[in-house]
């Protein structure tokens, strides 16, 4: 695969999931990424390229970032399809090519969601809270002191940079490693050791979010006069700590249980 | 609607797409779109404050599959647009997290309906693949425009809804809805504990 297509697919990889459906899921983006591979591939014979498209076009849903393993490993099994002699070989091809891509779609999917959405994007989260905290943001308190516009970017520009280094990383490496290697490797899917990077993320996550939360009680406690008000907003706090575990167990939403908070306390208020 | 909440509710769009249609570098999470929005209505601190609650709240629903979360941008743009009307910013909270949770269900309608009329254009593709390139763009277009309208529409009809409320609010009710916001951040960073629950190994 040459610098430049590699260039072009790594760009085109960011709408894969312009055509999102809940039939065939990314399959349009999907379709979009390959196209200058399936051009250059077929450049002989243009007029199998609809064809071959096609098959591109059938159901695929994965991780977005991860998804570019996916398509460096349906690139080199693309190349064989191309080089095959007879229909017996053909189908053949074509058939780990669609096995390939449903394993494979399925293993980024699971490794992807557990990084970038279970651990990166909260971790990222309690970066930019603890660099607000080190600027002297409160947030805990239900005002907050003025802050000037260059500082009250610089964390969440941090969450952004750290998580994107990761993504963009991933998304440049996983299209070369994904061509370059084969199914011995999983396409390169086994270059990592996935499961030690987000059992590292989680343990640092864990360490900052019990930081975050001894902080806030140190704060609540933080030369306050232990008075009915105090007392009140102590058990308040507590009550949303523990109901929200709950809630956790039954799957509910946070959101649902400040939107249920908010219609309680009105009706309490009211009465 | 004037030029100002026009060009916010533009924004908004655009940066709505990131979530899911477009790049996906998380530049639409309330962390950043808070600031930015808060700045650009005059209280940088009121952004950031709505920007991290947003995000504490919404930290436990990941979009695995087909999940749609509540959007982020529309948690936290309606706030501030609220905000900088004069509407106190526990009120404007309430109204954007229930329009974050109608711009999910409003994604999943257009997803579901997008596909009726992209086999059409799928079999358009089958004959001539350059034109993929085209209905992405068209997509895209389309997701932009009707976030916009829904933004427009939601922030508008929230702002006028609570114009005419607001009047009537009692103390009680402010006291209820201050109440329900100061529990926000407790409740996101108890979520946050078993979001990093170590059960990779």
């Amino acid at each position: 695969m040459s610098f430049w297509l590699r260039v072009n697919m790594f760009f085109r990889s960011f709408f894969l999931q312009a055509g999102w459906n809940y039939v065939k899921y990314q399959n349009l983006g999907f379709a979009l990424v390959m196209l200058p591979f399936l051009r250059r591939l077929y450049h002989n014979d243009p007029e199998a390229l609809p064809t071959v498209l096609n098959r591109y076009l059938d159901a695929f849903n994965t991780h977005p970032v991860m998804a570019s393993f996916c398509f460096g490993a349906m690139a080199r099994l693309e190349e064989n399809i191309a080089k095959t002699q007879s229909v017996a070989d053909y189908k053949e091809q074509v058939a780990e090519w669609a096995g390939t891509r449903r394993g494979l779609s399925i293993t980024a999917a699971s490794i992807g969601d557990r990084l970038f959405w279970g651990a990166l994007k909260p971790l990222t989260l309690l970066l930019a809270i603890f660099i607000w905290m080190l600027l002297g943001v409160d947030f805990l308190e239900f005002t907050i002191t003025p802050v000037t516009p260059p500082y009250a970017f610089t964390a969440g520009a941090a969450a952004f940079c750290v998580y994107n280094a990761v993504a963009l990383f991933v998304r440049w490496e996983g299209l070369e490693l994904g061509y370059r290697c084969d199914d011995k490797s999983c396409f390169g899917l086994t270059r990592f050791d996935w499961n030690r990077t987000i059992y590292n993320a989680k343990r640092i996550g864990i360490f900052f979010a019990v930081g975050l939360i001894l902080f806030g009680v140190y704060r609540f406690f933080e030369g306050v006069r232990v008075d009915i008000n105090f007392i009140a907003r102590a058990v308040l706090v507590l009550f949303f700590i523990m109901i929200s575990f709950v809630t956790r167990r039954l799957r509910i939403p946070n959101v649902y249980l400040y939107i249920t908070a908010v219609i309680i306390f009105n009706i309490v208020c009211l009465l | 609607m004037t030029l100002p909440f026009i060009l916010l509710c533009v924004l908004a769009a655009l940066l709505e797409l990131d979530t899911t249609y477009a790049f996906q570098t998380l530049l639409s999470r309330p962390i950043i779109t808070g600031p930015i929005f808060g700045w650009l209505t005059g209280d940088v601190a009121a952004g950031i404050q709505i920007g991290i609650f947003a995000e504490l709240l919404f930290a436990d629903i990941s979009p695995l599959g087909g999940i749609i979360p509540p959007s982020g941008v529309v948690a936290s743009v309606i706030p501030l647009i609220l905000y900088a009307q004069g509407i106190d910013l526990y009120f404007g909270f309430f109204v954007g997290v229930l329009g974050a949770v109608l711009y999910s269900f409003f994604d999943a309608l257009l997803r579901k309906t997008r596909f009726k009329w992209l086999v059409f254009l799928e079999k358009r593709i089958g004959r001539k693949p350059s034109d993929i390139t085209r209905i992405i763009t068209a997509t895209l277009l389309l997701s932009f425009l009707m976030t916009f309208i829904f933004i427009s529409v939601l922030a508008w009809a929230g702002a006028q809804l609570m114009f005419m409320l607001y009047p009537y609010f009692t103390p009680r009710m402010h006291f209820a809805f201050r109440l329900a916001y100061i529990a926000v951040p407790w409740i996101g960073l108890a979520a946050l504990i078993p979001v990093f629950r170590l059960k990779t190994r």
